[in-house]
């Protein structure tokens, strides 16, 4: 119970810095979105045209005046030039839906000496700073079980007011639920949840035909094992403990058993065409996002890059 | 007790616990330490790794190996050390005879004997044995067998003897008691020192024990020290200090006087394996004479005490001058010069009877030790043949010479005299006069420095013959002696080959003849001889004992076994004369424990079938206590340090400890340095900086908001100087007026905070040297708004309190406030008044000189002679002038009126343009008319 408090409490903290800062950092984001728009410039961004006449603000075609119409929709400049009447028709354009799941249990609260953040704030700064981007673009953003999509300009707050009044326990994979064909899924979490649980995850996700990201977010400790000695290892979701005699000697064991669980994700993620990456949380958080945002173009693009990996060192 | 160190248990068996160390040492380092416990979200990853071998990793040797140390000294307390465990001889059931040293060399250490004693009494008394005490000093005293309390009581009674004792007068006492009380056991408390008939001694102890249980106690108290041979030698008193072996090395022998209080100090250092050396007091003569008294600081012993009496002090010379008309011009008589060039360091005594003759009778009858006949000629032969007799015993005769003697004829001079005199440059002579040229080198007068301004027209001449140079001390340039003299007996006859007065020659004048005189004087009677020949003559009187030493060297009342000692007594001390000093209060004799010639020396026990044994000079002490603490301070750290590596410092302690280190150290270093950057370190940079280019300057007062406004008002000036003026300044400088040099900058601007303390003397010097030289310090209290109303008001703000509290030790000059007609407002802009932030305050600066002439009222300027050295405001000038790095001003302006930041900055204009320009302005006034003039 004390334990559940706290990591309440640390995620409360977490949640309030990752408020600020993913302003911060969205507030950064004009470079970010140029950025964007140069890696992926022949996208489309923001609204999507629905190649039909429709509320929009994008010139599609001039059709003949039907009586009937109010009169303010006559194109005078166009009717000018010859005897009918025309009136101006636009595009019908339409946002789409980005689901984020900011992984928010206990796990995701770790972090070693060596990171600048936990990698539960890591990951709330980058969910609140694409959600920003994303309304800012047009898209509406929404949060399983949480958030019901949105395109709100305050989305950061609603983001943040959601998971503080949240009371639901902490789940490291996002609930099963049906999104829609067009969405978009980002998964930030660290997937140390055993394979099978991913495994189902991606296939309930994408049953429906969603496409999305996976990014594990680590600690560099996770990455590196920089222990050494006698230690008690103490997994800090289910508390089962592992003691470990002469830790260094576990290093490459270690790293063998993090690549292949990566590579069993992957060759998953690959059948289902969705994106996995992985982020350390010594990198910087604008990197993850540039890399989140310019994926999710290319993604729409349909010119897929598979296995961009940002956030890892070289 | 375990061989050399004072330390027994009182369970040893139980120090057999220590073999047990190896084994809790394998158990050590098998022992796991407890892990680490860290939270690892993968930790599901590594149930997968198979279980690498659990072999765990081992405790670091240095906690074992502190863990061992605790056990270590918790077996040891266990086993009940004690330190200084107590003396005894244990295991024999016959009676025991304590021999012990008493005389004055046991003294230093006597509490340590005693209590040894003690011990061994109280031992006894625990076996239910008699004792038997014997001090060595007293072969008279009867040994019987007495229990142990009474031997405890006649411990008591004994006291340390201030003489040497002669153990070997005891002996045959001894061997009567052992004889009559068969087996014996025999402990000799010995002080280690042999003063003589310490071999026959030994040899006669060793007969007399037999094959009798010997201990001998010598080891564990210092050796003793002793004074020997004091000397009132030429310049300065020296005394010999003598020890057995080893021990001290250095030390401090002080000088007292009659009273007791101290007259001086003399170090002393032994050579290595030295028995004696010497220690010296260079003190003036006077203050020589008056000390009575010579002790070893610490050494508390009547041989560490040389008493002095009259013998050692200025000697008594008699005058007796041959010349008639010494009384008709007292100035010119040869007496006068004796009398002054003696009487620095002897009591000169005029003969007053009419002839010489009787005058020396009187001398005589005096004993006097040196006597100095000026100029007398012929001696009637009674009186020649006494002071012969006088000679021998040890007088010193100084003759002069003079017509009488050149006409004389005895034999108490040193040499055959040539009849009649030599008069050198005379008119009847063909030489000049002669010079002193050279002291010979086992003379008297050897070192002293031989003047070259001596001349002698006139002297007497030896018969040169073969001893005559041996026979010279002291000798002209022509080779002729000036001084010549001869040791007969224990005396001396010593002869100047000129006049005491000025009319052979003008030695008596300088200041040589009163050296000559003290090396002669010094020959006179100290003691080996001092005042011998003239005693031994008169009948053997006695003095009494008037105080005498007792063992430890204090003074006391004589004991009555003290008996009265003959004049001439000068032996060392004996049982009957114990040290101290005789005869009348106000001159006694003094009688030492050792004599002059006397040594010690270490006494050689080892041929003696004996045991040894220390002295304990401490009292037993339990270890235990410290042990078992010690342990569990040890196993305090032990905890501490299991909890750190348990909880993870230890990595830190292991693998960044040196980086971290480094980084704590640099990060130090750069914090230790960083407060002082336009400090006095590199002196060279700040001069260069300052003086490349003009800067104003500003006083860092230390508050960082204050110093950083301020800095920001300078720069501001310095940019609005640039701007409007030619003065393109550099940056501003912060100065500390106590360390950095103030010369360089033209203008210090001042803040004043509140209640600051008053900066030190060494800065107020400074500041005071820079306004005397022409530099101008603007004091700012920055507190106008805060000022109470009324005319009296601005000064009694807290800033004003503060500046007048800085202004109390400086030279100020008479101020008023800024007149209309001040240069100080026509420098650069016309200006009215000088706004800073506010512009209340009022403007203060020296006062210029009132001329009341008629047109210095018409003169729209006046400047006085130089720049106002102090300039005083409290409308926070720099505040106004502040901007920030964007341009913008830092502070609101109070009131705010429409251009008041303006008419800061041209007030600020006009006080850097008056410092630099000085009263320039006050002459340009006059311009018009001058070019006027000129056009003419």
């Amino acid at each position: 119970m004390a334990a559940e408090s706290k990591h309440l409490g640390g995620e409360i903290t977490a949640i309030r810095r990752a408020d600020g800062e993913s302003r911060t950092l969205a507030a950064s984001l004009p470079r970010l979105v140029l950025e964007a728009r140069r890696i992926a410039a022949n996208v489309i961004h923001g609204l999507h045209g629905r190649r039909r006449a429709g509320a929009g603000e994008t010139f599609w075609q001039y059709r003949r005046f039907v009586s009937g119409e109010p009169s303010q929709n006559v194109d005078w400049r166009r009717s000018a030039r010859d005897d009918h009447l025309y009136v101006r028709e636009q595009e019908w354009e339409a946002a789409h839906t980005v689901w984020l799941w900011p992984d928010r249990s206990p796990s995701m609260a770790f972090a070693s000496r060596q990171s600048r953040d936990s990698k539960l704030e890591r990951g709330l700064i980058v969910t609140f700073a694409l959600a920003e981007l994303l309304v800012a673009g047009g898209e509406r953003v929404g949060i399983p079980g949480l958030m019901n999509p949105t395109a709100s300009s305050g989305v950061i707050d609603k983001m943040a007011q959601a998971m503080l009044h949240d009371d639901a326990d902490r789940l490291s994979l996002p609930p099963s639920f049906v999104p829609s064909a067009l969405a978009e899924i980002v998964v930030l979490s660290d997937f140390w949840s055993p394979i099978g649980e991913i495994r189902s995850m991606l296939a309930g996700l994408s049953a429906s035909g969603a496409h999305g990201t996976l990014l594990q977010i680590v600690d560099p400790a996770e990455e590196t094992f920089p222990y050494s000695g006698r230690i008690e290892f103490v997994e800090p979701e289910i508390g089962s403990v592992i003691t470990a005699g002469r830790a260094e000697r576990w290093v490459s064991d270690y790293i063998a058993r993090v690549a292949l669980h990566r590579d069993e994700i992957r060759s998953e993620t690959n059948k289902l065409d969705w994106l996995f990456s992985t982020h350390t949380t010594s990198r910087s958080a604008a990197e993850l996002l540039l890399f989140l945002h310019s994926g999710m173009m290319v993604n729409k693009g349909s010119a897929r890059i598979a296995n961009v990996k940002v956030g890892r060192s070289a | 007790m375990i061989a050399s160190l004072p330390l027994s248990f009182a369970e040893p068996v139980l120090l057999l616990g220590l073999l047990s160390l190896p084994l809790l040492w394998w158990l050590l380092r098998v022992m796991p330490p407890r892990p680490r416990r860290i939270e690892f979200p993968p930790t599901r990853l590594l149930f997968d790794i198979a279980p690498k071998e659990e072999t765990p990793s081992r405790t670091p040797w240095w906690l074992t190996a502190l863990r061992l140390l605790a056990a270590a000294l918790v077996i040891l307390a266990a086993a009940g050390p004690i330190w200084n465990p107590q003396t005894g001889l244990a295991g024999s059931s016959a009676p025991l005879v304590i021999l012990l040293d008493d005389g004055w060399s046991a003294a230093a250490s006597w509490d340590t004997r005693v209590k040894a004693a003690d011990e061994l009494i109280a031992n006894a008394d625990s076996d239910r044995r008699g004792v038997a005490l014997v001090p060595l000093s007293e072969p008279a005293r009867d040994i019987t067998l007495m229990p142990a309390g009474t031997a405890r009581v006649a411990l008591r009674q004994l006291a340390p003897k201030p003489y040497s004792i002669e153990r070997v007068e005891t002996l045959p006492s001894v061997e009567r008691f052992l004889k009559a009380t068969g087996n014996c056991e025999i402990a000799w408390l010995s002080d280690g020192v042999d003063t003589g008939r310490g071999p026959e001694f030994l040899e006669g102890l060793s007969k007399t024990v037999g094959d009798r249980g010997l201990t001998i106690f010598d080891a564990g108290t210092p050796p003793p020290l002793a004074l020997a041979a004091a000397e009132n030698a030429a310049a300065k008193m020296t005394v010999k200090v003598l020890r057995t072996n080893g021990g001290v090395t250095a030390g401090i022998v002080r000088a007292v006087d009659p009273k007791g209080s101290p007259i001086g100090e003399a170090r002393y250092t032994f050579a290595p394996q030295a028995r004696e050396t010497e220690a010296a007091f260079d003190l003036p003569v006077e203050l020589r004479n008056d000390i009575a008294r010579l002790e070893i600081s610490g050494e508390r012993s009547a041989g560490a005490v040389q008493l002095l009496d009259k013998r050692w002090r200025r000697r008594a010379v008699g005058i007796v001058s041959g010349s008639t008309n010494e009384t008709a011009q007292p100035l010119l008589a040869s007496t006068f010069y004796l009398t002054r060039a003696l009487a620095p360091f002897a009591d000169v005594r005029l003969g007053d009877r009419g002839a010489p003759q009787q005058a020396i009778t009187q001398f005589l009858d005096q004993k006097l030790p040196m006597i100095v006949l000026a100029d007398v000629g012929t001696l009637s032969p009674e009186i020649r043949e006494r002071l012969a007799a006088w000679i021998e015993q040890g007088g010193v005769l100084v003759r002069f010479a003079g017509p009488r003697l050149a006409q004389a004829d005895d034999d108490l001079v040193p040499v055959k005299l040539r009849r009649g005199g030599r008069i050198l440059g005379g008119s009847l002579t063909w030489e000049k006069p002669q010079h002193l040229a050279s002291f010979t080198a086992d003379g008297p007068f050897v070192g002293l420095a031989v003047p070259k301004d001596i001349t002698v027209n006139r002297q007497v001449l030896a018969e040169p013959d073969a001893v005559l140079a041996t026979k010279s001390w002291a000798s002209l340039e022509d080779g002729t002696p000036l001084v010549t003299g001869e040791h007969r007996g224990k005396g001396v006859v010593s002869l100047f080959h000129v006049s005491a007065d000025m009319r052979w020659s003008d030695l008596p004048m300088s200041g040589s003849f009163v050296e000559m005189l003290r090396r002669i004087v010094d020959m006179s009677g100290y003691t080996s001889s001092p005042g011998a020949g003239v005693a031994s003559e008169a009948k053997v009187e006695t003095m009494a004992p008037l105080r005498t030493l007792d063992g430890f060297g204090a003074f006391g009342p004589p004991p009555s076994t003290a008996k009265p000692m003959p004049v001439d007594f000068r032996d060392r001390a004996t049982p009957e004369h114990p040290p101290g000093f005789y005869g009348p209060a106000d001159g006694p004799l003094a009688v030492n424990t050792l004599a002059a010639a006397d040594r010690i020396a270490p006494l050689d026990t080892s041929a003696l079938r004996a045991q040894h044994a220390s002295y304990t000079n401490a009292e037993p002490r339990d270890l235990r206590g410290i042990l078992l603490s010690s342990s569990l301070a040890l196993f305090l750290i032990d905890a501490i340090v299991v909890a750190m590596l348990g909880g993870g410092i230890a990595a830190l302690l292991r693998r960044r400890a040196a980086p971290a280190a480094l980084v704590f150290m640099f990060v130090l270093s750069t914090m230790l340095a960083a407060p002082q950057p336009s400090r006095a370190d590199d002196n060279d940079d700040f001069a260069i900086k300052a003086v490349s280019q003009t800067r104003l300057a500003y006083v860092v007062t230390g508050n960082s908001d204050v110093d950083s406004i301020v800095k920001a008002g300078m720069s501001g000036l310095t940019l609005f100087l640039a701007q409007r003026t030619a003065l393109e300044a550099g940056d501003p400088v912060g100065v500390d007026p106590a360390h950095d040099e103030l010369a360089f900058f033209p203008l210090i601007y001042w803040p004043v905070m509140p209640g600051a303390p008053k900066p030190p003397q060494d800065a107020i010097n400074r500041i005071d040297a820079y306004m005397k030289q022409g530099g101008t310090v603007v004091f700012d209290t920055r507190d106008a708004i805060e000022a109470p109303p009324g005319d009296a008001g601005a000064s009694q703000t807290p800033g004003m309190q503060a500046l007048r509290n800085i202004l109390s030790s400086l030279d100020v000059p008479e101020l008023e406030p800024v007149p209309r007609e001040h240069v100080l407002t026509k420098t650069f802009y016309l200006l009215r008044d000088f706004p800073g932030r506010f512009n209340t305050g009022q403007t203060w600066v020296e006062t210029l000189p009132r001329d009341d002439d008629d047109d210095a009222a018409s003169r729209p300027a006046r400047g006085g002679d130089g720049v106002s050295p102090i300039i005083i405001t409290s409308n926070d000038l720099a505040g106004a002038w502040a901007l920030r790095p964007d341009g913008q001003p830092m502070l609101p302006l109070t009131p705010g009126e429409p251009r008041q930041r303006e008419f800061a900055f041209r007030a600020g204009v006009n006080i850097v343009m008056y410092t630099l320009t000085g009263n320039y302005k006050a002459d340009q006034v006059h311009a018009p008319a001058l070019i006027e003039r000129l056009g003419q």
